[in-house]
């Protein structure tokens, strides 16, 4: 297997192989250019995998779950026929199905109480193969109008963006990720600040001046001034808070549960998500979860459904 | 001179059945890939570069383990948020030094491979650090006591790991 005949030659071919690399390296830092073909391949090779991966694994695990929960059950029902056993197997299966139904029906009620913003649902196929970017894999892509920088959430609060778009799905940048940050402010100051990921399950919300009063438990709400995820909101809770200069070391826990994603929402458009108009409901006095006043227009407009 | 050929003449070389190695790799960069969408915790686990390790090793052709190594980490590089090459070089410095390494020690003890795996983790997270700081300019530690712990869980996943892929070699 792989024999080539630069054997005898070894440290020439490390020579060239490492020195291409850093050129490609090189290219790609200082033209800000990416290697899109070779990310394109791989994706399309390796997607695929990870697919009938999640499909896989999300099955057989309903189903074991099931299975060990019929046997405590029935543990004294020992005269059940195997026959009848199997078909209950296949019956707890279909239950996992209509939990993970129920999940689908939470992301849907969340989309049909929120404003005309077009939102997509969509599955968390994988993630980065490396320990050190947080990335996660979408089966949403290109087919279904999703792009570059689109913010993607749950319920619960905001996720990351979409920082490459393939075919049939894309890769989408969580807040946690080193290289991540999000406009935000603090929900009873007011006060802006951002909020960067550090690599590990915690954030950190930088620029926050020593003389602001900033207490463990307060709401960290998006401010829509990185123009990417809509205002107001929830990106995560201070948890803890430390005085330093120049600014305050804030430790912040996020919102959404960004270590078991399943499913989540891409919004297809910057504008806000507040809560809906019904058709011959009062105007209400504020027109954002978080009470305040909506500032400014959409940032760009909708995308067409 | 001499003594040497006949030296290395001594040290078996491990063929593997067709597409083994290719579908190993793959393997080990999609369950890597699975496990890092549960948690931080996964990225304790570093499949992609046990498999290098493994091959390198058992191949013993530093040609071969460098050009496994860098296609593995490309691969990596690809898939994830990060410059292509990063991970490219590091594996490939792995696979060269490992495929050389193996032929001049015993690479069939668990203690030999555990010790080994140790070693080889250091140096790639030492690589990937030189690089992170070097040439994209990211803050990167060369040595934590989060490394060392990932260093032996890998390891002792590589020694129960590596007996499983023995059985992928052709028998001698």
């Amino acid at each position: 297997m792989l024999d080539f005949p630069s054997r005898r030659r070894p440290f020439r071919l490390l020579t060239v192989v490492v020195l291409f690399q850093v050129l490609l390296l090189a290219f790609q830092i200082k033209r800000e250019h990416d290697v899109r073909l070779i990310r394109l391949w791989a994706v399309e090779i390796l997607t695929p995998l990870q697919r009938a991966g999640t499909w896989s694994i999300s099955t057989v695990r309903g189903g074991w779950r099931n299975y060990i929960d019929l046997r405590h059950t029935h543990a004294e029902n020992e005269r059940l026929h195997s026959e009848l056993e199997r078909l209950e197997l296949r019956n707890r299966q279909l239950e996992s199905r209509s939990v993970e139904a129920d999940r689908l029906a939470v992301l849907l009620n969340f989309r049909d109480t929120r404003t005309e913003a077009p939102m997509l649902a969509a599955q968390v196929i994988g993630a980065s193969a490396d320990s050190v970017s947080r990335t996660i894999f979408i089966n949403r892509g290109e087919h279904d109008r999703v792009r570059r920088n689109l913010p993607v959430i749950t319920p619960d609060g905001v996720v990351g963006k979409i920082v490459e778009v393939f075919p049939n799905s894309a890769q989408v940048l969580l807040i946690d990720d080193k290289d991540s940050g999000v406009g935000a402010l603090l929900s009873e100051t007011r006060t802006h600040g951002v909020v960067k990921g550090t690599g590990d399950p915690s954030l950190h919300l930088d620029y926050i001046a020593p003389t602001e009063n900033v207490h463990a438990g307060e709401t960290i709400l998006t401010s829509g001034d990185d123009r990417i995820y809509p205002k107001d909101f929830p990106v995560g809770t201070v948890v803890q808070v430390k005085q330093a200069s120049p600014f305050q070391t804030i430790t912040v826990r996020p919102a959404a549960r960004l270590d078991r994603l399943e499913e989540v929402l891409v919004l297809l458009t910057q504008q806000e998500i507040s809560p809906k108009k019904l058709p011959d409901a009062p105007e209400p006095a504020t027109a954002n979860p978080a009470g305040n006043p909506a500032e400014g227009a959409p940032s760009e407009p909708p995308l067409p459904q | 001179m001499s003594s040497r050929v006949q030296a290395e003449q001594h040290i078996e070389v491990h063929k593997f059945y067709a597409g083994a190695v290719v579908l190993v790799a793959f393997l080990a960069l999609v369950v890597q890939a699975f496990l890092n969408k549960y948690g931080s915790w996964a990225g304790l686990l570093e499949l992609p570069l046990l498999v290098t390790i493994y091959f390198a090793l058992s191949r013993r052709n530093p040609a071969t383990g460098l050009l496994l190594g860098g296609s593995i980490g490309i691969l990596q590089d690809a898939v994830s948020h990060l410059p292509i090459g990063i991970y490219g070089i590091a594996k490939t410095l792995v696979g060269y030094a490992a495929s050389s390494l193996g032929g001049r020690v015993d690479t069939e003890h668990p203690v030999s491979r555990f010790i080994m795996v140790v070693i080889f983790y250091h140096f790639h997270e030492a690589v990937l650090a030189i690089l992170n700081r070097v040439l994209l300019a990211r803050p990167a530690t060369y040595f934590s006591w989060k490394l060392l712990i990932a260093s032996a869980v890998n390891a002792g996943i590589a020694v129960l790991l590596f007996p499983v892929l023995d059985h992928l070699r052709k028998p001698s």
